[in-house]
């Protein structure tokens, strides 16, 4: 049995998941980041992505979107927008999401609102990634 | 005597009054259990946020990043304040409104020079107050084109706000950033309350729930601290912006449900006590003719 660390996961609507971890893997700006228990004091942000981690031998999976993680000695938080299971996916719904960006990156629009349209076509697609490689 | 017609007027008049009120305090009861529900289930990240920030700003060597540029060197009476207002789309809600305006008025009040003061204020009600006092004299300045409504508030529109306020910072358009809103306590008391979004000042943290504070090695920051806060900081800014406005729309619905409960409570009492005043009416009219038939009859036998 490897040894676990604390974990709190707390997205804006609700806490996601609170409780013992013994792997976690992140997706950060820079790719990947794993971490084990006794990792060193850490913060950084979280683009949105895939997040896994590990209770009990079995790999969990979730869909997370923008927020940030602080590894302490004592526990690790993830605050997020959004994190939600494979399962819980709306696959009709980000696929409606993704068609509207998309159709509103064609548009002449200004650059705030090609950012907010950016970020809203990287969740949809996010989302529909998680859905698809882990649920099926 | 009052008239009779007109006591039944005024009783029918309350009556309709109190089928609205009872009606509105009905619909603001369900929609504080739905606000209640959002409230309950944004606080552990609320608070959750506030503690780790806290907790993060604690370890963060010092940054030139943007954020935390507290431009010293320009003197107080021109630092241009910015302060978003929350306040409701609608009346009827008690002392809420009142509250929350009557404070910020007290707040900007404090500003050395009213030309360099700006008002981002969210809900109709504020928004009405403050543009109806900005046309004369000296008054802030409030944003025209900041338009948001604060019915069910979303993290999307609480990330608009923040994208707002952050550029006009960066632009140097704004030296301070305040944000006051009305803070719900535990108990279900409300009251209003400012927070300092920018600039970041380390000593001027709130502490959270528990109220401890612990003393935590330093971290290191992925890629760099700059880089991190550059994405931090907004997300922070979005998710305070956010918790205010649930914290805000939840008080509201407290209030108005509070405002309506008394309404239709007295708006009972009156009906009672002119129901009361009508009945003597109808009485001392209906003794009055009893009086007058008898006397009559008395005046025919006499004869």
């Amino acid at each position: 049995m490897a040894k676990s660390f604390r974990l709190e996961i707390i997205a804006t609507d609700r806490v996601f998941f609170s409780g013992e971890c013994s792997h976690l893997v992140v997706t950060t700006i820079d790719g990947m980041l794993g971490i084990l228990a006794g990792h060193e004091p850490l913060v950084t942000t979280l683009p949105t992505g895939e997040l896994k981690y590990m209770v009990d031998g079995k790999w969990k999976y979730a869909a997370i979107s923008g927020g940030f993680i602080e590894v302490m000695p004592d526990k690790s938080i993830i605050l997020a927008d959004s994190c939600e299971l494979p399962e819980e996916i709306d696959i009709k719904r980000a696929e409606e999401a993704r068609e509207r960006a998309e159709e509103q990156m064609r548009q002449k629009q200004s650059i705030k609102d090609y950012y907010l349209t950016q970020a809203a076509l990287n969740r949809a697609m996010n989302r529909l990634k998680v859905s698809q490689k882990h649920f099926k | 005597m009052p008239n009779i017609r007109e006591i039944r007027e005024r009783i029918d008049s309350i009556k309709q009054i109190l089928k609205i009120t009872n009606a509105m305090y009905l619909m603001s009861s369900s929609k504080l259990k739905k606000a209640r529900k959002a409230f309950d289930s944004t606080s552990p990240y609320f608070d959750a946020l506030q503690t780790t920030i806290q907790d993060i700003l604690v370890h963060t060597p010092h940054t030139r990043q943007v954020y935390f540029n507290r431009r010293e060197n320009i003197p107080p009476e021109k630092r241009k304040k910015g302060y978003i207002i929350i306040t409701s789309d609608k009346g009827l809600c008690g002392s809420y409104n009142h509250n929350i305006i009557r404070y910020a008025e007290d707040e900007i009040a404090k500003v050395p020079d009213i030309k360099n003061c700006y008002l981002f204020v969210m809900g109709q009600v504020g928004r009405m107050h403050f543009a109806s006092r900005n046309r004369s004299g000296d008054k802030p300045s409030v944003d025209g084109e900041f338009l948001y409504t604060m019915q069910n508030p979303t993290v999307y529109r609480a990330m608009e706000v923040a994208q707002t306020v952050l550029s006009k910072f960066e632009a140097d358009e704004l030296d301070e950033v305040y944000l006051i809103y009305t803070d719900m306590e535990k108990n279900g008391t409300y009251q209003p309350k400012t927070v300092q979004l920018l600039p970041f000042v380390r000593i001027h943290w709130v502490e959270g729930a528990d109220g401890t504070k612990k003393k935590l090695p330093k971290a290191s920051f992925l890629p760099s601290p700059e880089k991190v806060m550059e994405s931090l900081i907004p997300n922070y800014t979005k998710g305070l912006i956010y918790g205010a406005m649930v914290e805000a729309f939840c008080s509201e619905q407290q209030a108005r449900m509070t405002a309506m409960d008394s309404a239709t409570t007295s708006a009972k009492d009156m009906i009672k006590d002119l129901s009361l005043l009508y009945n003597r009416a109808r009485q001392s009219a209906i003794t009055q003719e009893i009086t007058e038939v008898v006397s009559g009859a008395n005046g025919l036998q006499e004869n």
